[in-house]
């Protein structure tokens, strides 16, 4: 069997998803006293995905093979989505350690941290990534909190209310 | 009651602190759309968190404010740089920047921004006119109607927003998906909560916003690790003094383009999903198309900045017109105001003017206002947008996710919307890495309740589905969203196969019999000149031969 492109597998994945979802509207309670059940309308848009997804698999599959092209593997992909991987990691860290850290010092760490992996982390560097960090975040912070009365999350460490 | 809604709007519009909240929104906007890859909808975006503590007049000025600043500055970056701030400003730089090139600057800019303020300004006229009339068009929707308007806005948002029809349908479907996860607004039953509480509440609406859009935004905008690091404008950009007398006078000069164009983007912007980053290459390839020198556009002339400009500011008004009449955004940005108009109870519909007309009244005075504030901020925000060229877009996206968090947070105080918000960001950058436009799955969020809820009346009613077929506004909207699915073919296949021949005056001719099935002297008359049309142009392509013309020079492809 020849290489197929990369949209044959992504049809095939949303079929996938699209089954997962369609199992899971057969379990919605039906209450009886409806017109139209609940799991009827997400069944119609799955419906609907099922056949534009079989749309999409059979124009991937005429489209043909992708050109072969040397990408440079998994390191190259890592190597590609480099940055955008490392603020998602970061982030999560940040949603991770919230309750903990709270926003102020949790933001102040994200940003700081984001700057110096996207930016590069010589000495000179360090010190604005930290002065951008800490004046960026405590001013949105200082606007939320008393500009319009947000209560963002303390967190263990400090606690300023 | 008119004079007295409109007293009360201007009151509710011009306190100090809307007008303070205003003039920072314009400033924010001109700047946010300067800067290429943070696009005006992104702007508005931000600027959503801090209007829930406000009042709803207040919060939906200060998002106009940055939406008309959003929608002028691009012209910023497009004319001394050569790189459009917004994609609504890309024509602007087929004649803006030659223009600054040659020693113009301020000439150009000027031209620009006097162009988006008569553009914007007759759009605002039109709106207070028009959007009454579609809202009386309105009250004959029955739900039949809405749910086909509903498909019709999903089909023609897929068919502008990429390459791949099927794409970005998908995509649409995808968003109509994910808007039913959670409570059933009309049973309360849970479903596809995978069983868990959390899931059971549903998505609120702006971090899935921002998630989708903002946050994978931002984040190919940093994704080049060499394009990261630089400052946003290599050379950097030069304030100039903006010649605004003279810049008058060449807009004056070019009446008929400005108001051509005007009613190009305002019409543009009726259309669902068709925005401003359209309509002002429409409006310049067809300024080009109509004007005795076509051959002098794209050299620096001041026709080509004036179609741009001024499209591309009409616009708006033509989005708002559809939020306002009929409760379907025109694109993206109206999209998030009735995100901020469902935020603060308020759900427009057709006869939202008639319920709400102070905060209608608001919306247009509003409209107005904002123009004028952005002509007084241009030169501010020059001199300002000097200084932010020279930010790296890394420290910049870095902060704004920053901001993203604490903005999605002030929405509800509760920690499970910014995990909404990082998990639909993945989700935004897969589907920006894989090809899948954003704008039908955006819209498709929005719409979704409103899709269900009609769907849900109809079948209560009758739960005969030819309804669908025999009420004239449900199969006129089924007609146009056909004909929109076929469109990107016919864009791609246009002079190379005659099937081409016949879209046109099908598509006149369909069109025609939902037209005959409404009350009226005026619709029907109306489909008989359509029908006439499209018979006329069958009859030509007949003598013809059939013979195809010539594909056309280039695509107006977003």
């Amino acid at each position: 069997m020849g290489r197929v492109n990369r949209d044959v597998y992504i049809a095939l994945i949303l079929f996938v998803i699209w089954g997962i979802f369609f199992w899971q509207t057969l379990l919605v309670k039906d209450m009886g006293y409806a017109t139209i059940g609940s799991g009827v309308w997400p069944q119609v848009i799955l419906v609907a995905l099922f056949l534009l997804t079989g749309g999409y698999l059979f124009q991937s599959l005429r489209g043909g093979p992708d050109e072969a092209v040397d990408n440079g593997g998994f390191r190259g992909w890592l190597g590609r989505y480099r940055n955008a991987l490392w603020c998602y990691v970061l982030f999560f860290l940040f949603l991770f350690t919230l309750d903990y850290l709270g926003m102020l010092i949790g933001g102040i760490l994200f940003v700081f941290l984001a700057l110096t992996v996207l930016g590069g982390w010589n000495p000179r560097r360090l010190g604005i990534n930290a002065a951008v960090a800490v004046v960026s975040i405590s001013v949105m912070w200082g606007i939320f909190t008393f500009g319009l009365r947000v209560m963002l999350p303390a967190g263990e460490i400090l606690n300023v209310y | 009651m008119i004079i007295e809604n409109l007293i009360a709007a201007f009151q509710a519009v011009f306190e100090l602190k809307t007008l303070a909240f205003m003039i920072v929104g314009v400033t924010a906007g001109l700047i946010a759309g300067a800067i290429p890859g943070f696009t005006i909808a992104m702007a508005v975006v931000l600027t959503l968190p801090f209007t829930f503590g406000m009042p709803t007049e207040q919060g939906l000025a200060t998002m106009l404010a940055v939406f008309v600043g959003g929608l002028s500055g691009g012209l910023m970056s497009a004319m001394l740089t050569g790189i459009p701030g917004t994609p609504s400003s890309v024509a602007t730089t087929f004649d803006g920047f030659p223009m600054a090139r040659k020693g113009r600057p301020g000439l150009a800019l000027g031209v620009g921004v006097w162009s988006s303020f008569w553009g914007g300004i007759i759009s605002a006229v039109l709106l207070v006119a028009l959007a009454p009339q579609l809202a009386r068009l309105g009250l004959e929707f029955g739900p039949w109607d809405y749910f086909a308007l509903v498909a019709f806005a999903l089909t023609i948002t897929a068919s502008l927003a990429g390459e791949n029809m099927l794409k970005g349908l998908i995509a649409g479907a995808f968003g109509l998906l994910v808007a039913t996860i959670g409570e059933d607004d009309i049973n309360g039953i849970a479903r596809l909560n995978f069983g868990t509480e959390a899931l059971r509440q549903g998505f609120a609406f702006l971090p899935v916003l921002i998630g989708l859009f903002a946050f994978s935004q931002l984040l190919s905008d940093v994704q080049d690790r060499e394009k990261a690091l630089k400052p946003l404008m290599e050379k950097g950009a030069k304030a100039v003094r903006v010649e605004h007398l003279h810049a008058i006078t060449e807009v004056f000069k070019r009446a008929r383009i400005l108001v051509q164009s005007a009613l190009i983007g305002l019409f543009t912007g009726i259309l669902p999903g068709a925005g401003s980053s359209i309509s002002n290459i429409l409006a310049y390839d067809q300024a080009k198309k109509t004007s005795k020198t076509p051959e002098r556009f794209g050299t620096g002339i001041s026709d080509g900045v004036v179609a741009s400009e001024a499209a591309n500011n009409a616009t708006a008004g033509g989005a708002l017109i559809m939020m306002m009449a009929l409760g379907i955004p025109g694109d993206i940005v109206t999209a998030i105001m009735l995100g901020a108009l469902l935020i603060h109870d308020v759900v427009p519909s057709p006869t939202f003017i008639g319920d709400q007309p102070v905060l209608a009244y608001s919306i247009f005075v509003a409209f107005f206002l904002a123009h004028f504030m952005m002509i007084g901020m241009q030169a501010f925000c020059l001199r300002l947008f000097v200084l932010v060229t020279r930010v790296p877009m890394f420290m910049l996206a870095s902060v704004i996710l920053a901001y993203c968090a604490i903005g999605v947070f002030a929405l509800n105080n509760v920690v499970f919307d910014i995990w909404t918000l990082f998990w639909f960001g993945v989700l935004g950058y897969v589907m920006r890495v894989l090809g899948f436009p954003l704008a039908p799955m955006i819209l498709g969020v929005v719409l979704g309740d409103i899709a269900e809820v009609n769907l849900s009346r109809a079948w209560t009613i009758s739960n005969d589905l030819t309804i669908f077929l025999t009420r004239p506004w449900s199969l006129f909207f089924i007609v146009v969203a056909a004909f929109s699915a076929v469109f990107p073919w016919y864009q791609k296949w246009q002079g190379r196969r005659k099937w081409t021949l016949v879209f046109a005056p099908l598509l006149s001719m369909a069109v025609s019999v939902p037209l005959f099935m409404m009350p009226g002297l005026f619709r029907p008359a109306l489909g008989a000149v359509l029908l006439v049309l499209g018979a006329y142009l069958l009859w030509r392509r007949w003598r013809g031969g059939w013979e195809l013309p010539p594909p056309p020079e280039h695509r107006l492809m977003e």
